[in-house]
């Protein structure tokens, strides 16, 4: 069956993970999907995993690299150079979608804002996925990944019971611009396929992220008070945390939202005795005594592996869950059955397993089909059978450092 | 411009948190969004914090944002004159929202063939914990469950204090995003080839893959520490106490030089503990705890408009009074106050990005079944015998 985005072809300038987690998203479903480096400022993730140097194309190893930008051919052009630029602007004639997600006054700078772009092509979908958005007093501001949640107000909601406001474990915000990007994109040619416009989408990282927290800003706003954090814990719900299991550092999830599902939990626990103790015989009770309530379940908890007290659990009709370990998500059965993890083979990396795509749209399934592109890979494929330039001009390009087959790895070494 | 979801129809039939920010994210940028409640209602109207602490189904500040723009129509599915209408419903829609079990469908008799039979154009959108098969299929699971099973409350905390969830219901919005772009797609492809699908979203499957660099690192290099690194993945990425809150820092090697100069330390570039990044790893308790000592002297929104001047990447950790006083989301109209007829004004925020001026229009929640008459008569076709029958059934308020 034809991939939803079959015959989109999508220029990639985006760096780093926000931007090509999404844009492999749109890879996946079938766009042509192509990355453009610079030769001087490539992206950094190639430099990462501790890649010995004098190996050679170490810079086509990385791991982290390697699984956000498959599914996508690799040109390399220095947008700076005016023939640099001029190419740009003959692919975008071709293309159906441009995403950039650099500091918002660069593309401008450039000569490639969306009025020289719609120039060359109207009906180009052109994304920006800048930290604060295009506009307002702190559109120049540098946001890195962790600054993201903290500016969208995650942060301040988040953290153990009477603790400070905790970081997540990771960049959150940049999976979920990502994750964003490819429904915006979709919607912005849906868009063109009905009226025949081109658009302009802004994406600011803070403000998509701020959308996860919206039910605390309609709450401020009536009632003006700070919730602060309260860990595992639920406003309303008990038992509702995280418990030892049996194991060095291993966990155990579970929650009961109504009564049947605490008398699960009794009688997985051969405590039936507590469903007629008087501190629990109510939510409102339970959440009164939670603290007294969580001592018991940890006892049991504790006597058990956690993915042995999650089954257990579930029999007796209780959510419950393993706080899985990152080698733990890779072996975890469901995610197995699932197909969730595919072996994966790049000519300069190897073999190994990576993500499959995780949305699952049977009519018309998703693939990884290509490795990430080595640096310049598609030069030749971009320059000359997409765009129809003659060996001449090509030359030029290499020889004036438009382009080049090896990125200037100077800055990485 | 029009609205660019504007033609759609889409019935949502999922509560709580990942269902309506799908279905809130399709009415806010035009499609025609119908929650199907059941009797009593959505389970987010049942949830705080509410207007002024009072429990009221109009009044909780989760249903009020996750619904903004929606129809509701108040229909118990598990009689068969519910179940009638409602697939009559579905007969003229694009999209039907869920996000029950497997199982829990299946037993309301609304499978996807089901569906297809009375409309093979529908697309299904499913989100649930685990995915439609699999061992754990039928699992139950809430945000916390599938917070712990998707790997991110492991590398959240403190090793000493154990993982710990993000606030609110993260796993949750996660589902709702990933569906909403999920459907995006398969809309596409329904429109270009006039037949839908079900489309299968397993919120532990979205979550897994995006652990930073964790799973790539294990999986190629069989690299795993089994860290939780609190608030500083580094002495130089992390959140300090401030004077009146708490300050981010997220400094690259590149950001050094303008860093130094905004913290006022420029006696620290000649400080061999900390020349190089590598460096500055290394030395990394020494350079917390000049970072402490630095963050105590300073107020939150002071540095952070200074760190933008000079380019040194300074945030601040926002709370809802920041968020709601920020010059820049005012700025850019991303706050908007909507009135509601029973919970009054409130802020909302919108939209997650920007198709021009006109594209997002949130609206308000909807009161519970306010819709449920003309949505059944005028969509439905539903007759007046028939309404009768419904209300005799006690399948609509």
């Amino acid at each position: 069956m034809t991939p939803p985005l079959a015959g989109t072809r999508v220029i990639d300038l985006t760096m780093v993970w926000a931007g090509p987690f999404g844009t492999r998203g749109l890879g996946d479903f079938g766009a042509e999907v192509i990355k453009v480096e610079s030769p001087t400022q490539w992206d950094m993730l190639r430099s990462l995993g501790l890649i010995p140097r004098e190996i050679d194309h170490w810079y086509d190893m990385s791991a982290y690299f390697n699984h956000n930008n498959r599914n996508k051919y690799g040109l390399a052009l220095d947008l700076r150079q005016p023939e640099g630029r001029d190419v740009l602007l003959k692919l975008a004639a071709v293309s159906d979608v441009i995403i950039e997600n650099y500091r918002s006054d660069v593309m401008e700078n450039l000569g490639l804002g969306y009025e020289e772009l719609k120039a060359v092509n109207p009906r180009i979908v052109y994304v920006s996925m800048p930290g604060h958005g295009k506009t307002g007093p702190e559109a120049q501001y540098i946001a890195y990944g962790s600054n993201v949640e903290q500016l969208a107000g995650l942060v301040s909601v988040s953290g153990y019971e009477g603790g400070e406001p905790l970081k997540t474990g990771f960049s959150y915000g940049d999976p979920m611009a990502g994750t964003a990007l490819i429904g915006a994109v979709a919607m912005a040619l849906r868009h063109r396929n009905r009226t025949g416009e081109g658009s302009y989408v802004e994406l600011a990282q803070r403000e998509n992220l701020g959308m996860f927290v919206g039910e605390f800003v309609v709450d401020y706003s009536m009632n003006g008070e700070l919730r602060q954090p309260i860990g595992n814990r639920h406003p309303h719900v008990a038992p509702h945390n995280r418990y030892p299991s049996g194991g060095d550092d291993r966990w155990v999830v579970l929650a009961c939202e109504d009564d049947a599902q605490f008398a699960g939990l009794c009688n997985a626990m051969q405590r039936p005795d507590l469903l007629s103790d008087p501190r629990f015989t109510t939510n409102a009770l339970r959440k009164a005594n939670e603290e007294e309530l969580d001592a018991i379940i940890a006892e049991w908890t504790t006597a058990r592996g956690h993915y042995e007290a999650m089954h257990v659990l579930q029999r007796f009709g209780v959510a419950a869950g393993a706080v899985l370990t990152t080698p733990e998500v890779m072996s975890d059965p469901q995610l197995r059955s699932r197909g969730a993890w595919v072996s994966h083979t790049h000519p300069y990396a190897g073999t190994w397993e990576v993500e499959a795509p995780v949305w699952k749209l049977p009519r018309t399934p998703s693939h990884v089909r290509m490795p990430a592109p080595a640096f310049g890979q598609h030069n030749s494929y971009v320059l000359r059978d997409l765009l129809g330039l003659d060996e001449g001009a090509i030359a030029s390009l290499y020889a004036t450092g438009v382009t080049s087959d090896i990125p200037d790895t100077s800055l990485h070494q | 411009m029009s609205q660019p979801l504007s033609g759609l129809r889409v019935l949502e039939i999922g509560t709580f948190v990942s269902a309506p920010f799908c279905g809130k994210l399709f009415a806010g940028y035009g499609a025609e969004v119908i929650k199907v409640e059941p009797p009593g209602g959505d389970i987010a109207r049942h949830h705080g914090p509410f207007r002024h602490g009072k429990p009221d189904p109009e009044t909780s500040a989760l249903f009020l944002y996750l619904n903004t723009g929606k129809k509701s129509v108040e229909l118990d599915l598990r009689t068969p004159a519910g179940l009638d209408a409602f697939l009559q419903l579905a007969a003229t829609a694009d999209v039907v929202i869920d996000n029950f079990r497997p199982s829990d469908m299946r037993a309301l008799g609304l499978t996807y063939e089901r569906l297809r039979e009375v409309n093979p154009r529908l697309t299904l959108v499913s989100i649930t914990a685990f995915g439609q098969d699999g061992p754990y299929a039928d699992y139950r699971a809430n945000n916390l469950v599938a917070f712990a099973m998707g790997g991110q409350m492991f590398i959240t905390g403190t090793v000493e204090d154990g993982p710990v969830k993000n606030g609110g219901y993260q796993a949750d919005y996660q589902g709702g995003l990933n569906a909403f772009s999920a459907a995006s797609v398969a809309i596409l492809a329904a429109e270009r080839d006039g037949i839908g699908q079900h489309v299968d979203i397993s919120v532990q499957q979205c979550m897994a893959p995006i652990l930073e660099a964790a799973i790539p690192y294990y999986s190629y290099m069989g690299q795993w520490l089994g860290l939780r690194r609190g608030n500083h993945m580094a002495s130089y990425i992390g959140i300090y106490p401030c004077i009146d809150g708490h300050v981010g820092v997220h400094v690259m090697a590149r950001n050094w030089d303008p860093f130094l100069d905004c913290i006022e330390r420029p006696d620290l570039r000649d400080d061999p503990r900390f020349v190089t990044q590598v460096e500055r790893t290394l030395n990394n308790d020494d350079l917390l705890a000049e970072l402490y000592g630095w963050a105590a002297t300073v107020k939150k929104r002071e540095i952070y408009e200074r760190a933008g001047r000079m380019r040194a990447p300074i945030a601040f950790v926002h709370t809802m009074a920041d968020i709601i006083e920020s010059p820049q989301l005012n700025a850019r109209g991303f706050l908007q106050r909507i009135d509601h007829p029973v919970a009054g004004e409130a802020v909302y925020v919108g939209p997650p990005w920007w198709m021009g001026p006109d594209a997002w229009s949130a609206g308000r929640a909807p009161l519970l079944g306010e819709h449920t008459d003309a949505v059944l008569r005028d969509l439905a076709g539903l007759s007046d015998a028939d309404m009768r029958r419904l209300r005799g059934a006690e399948v609509t308020a």
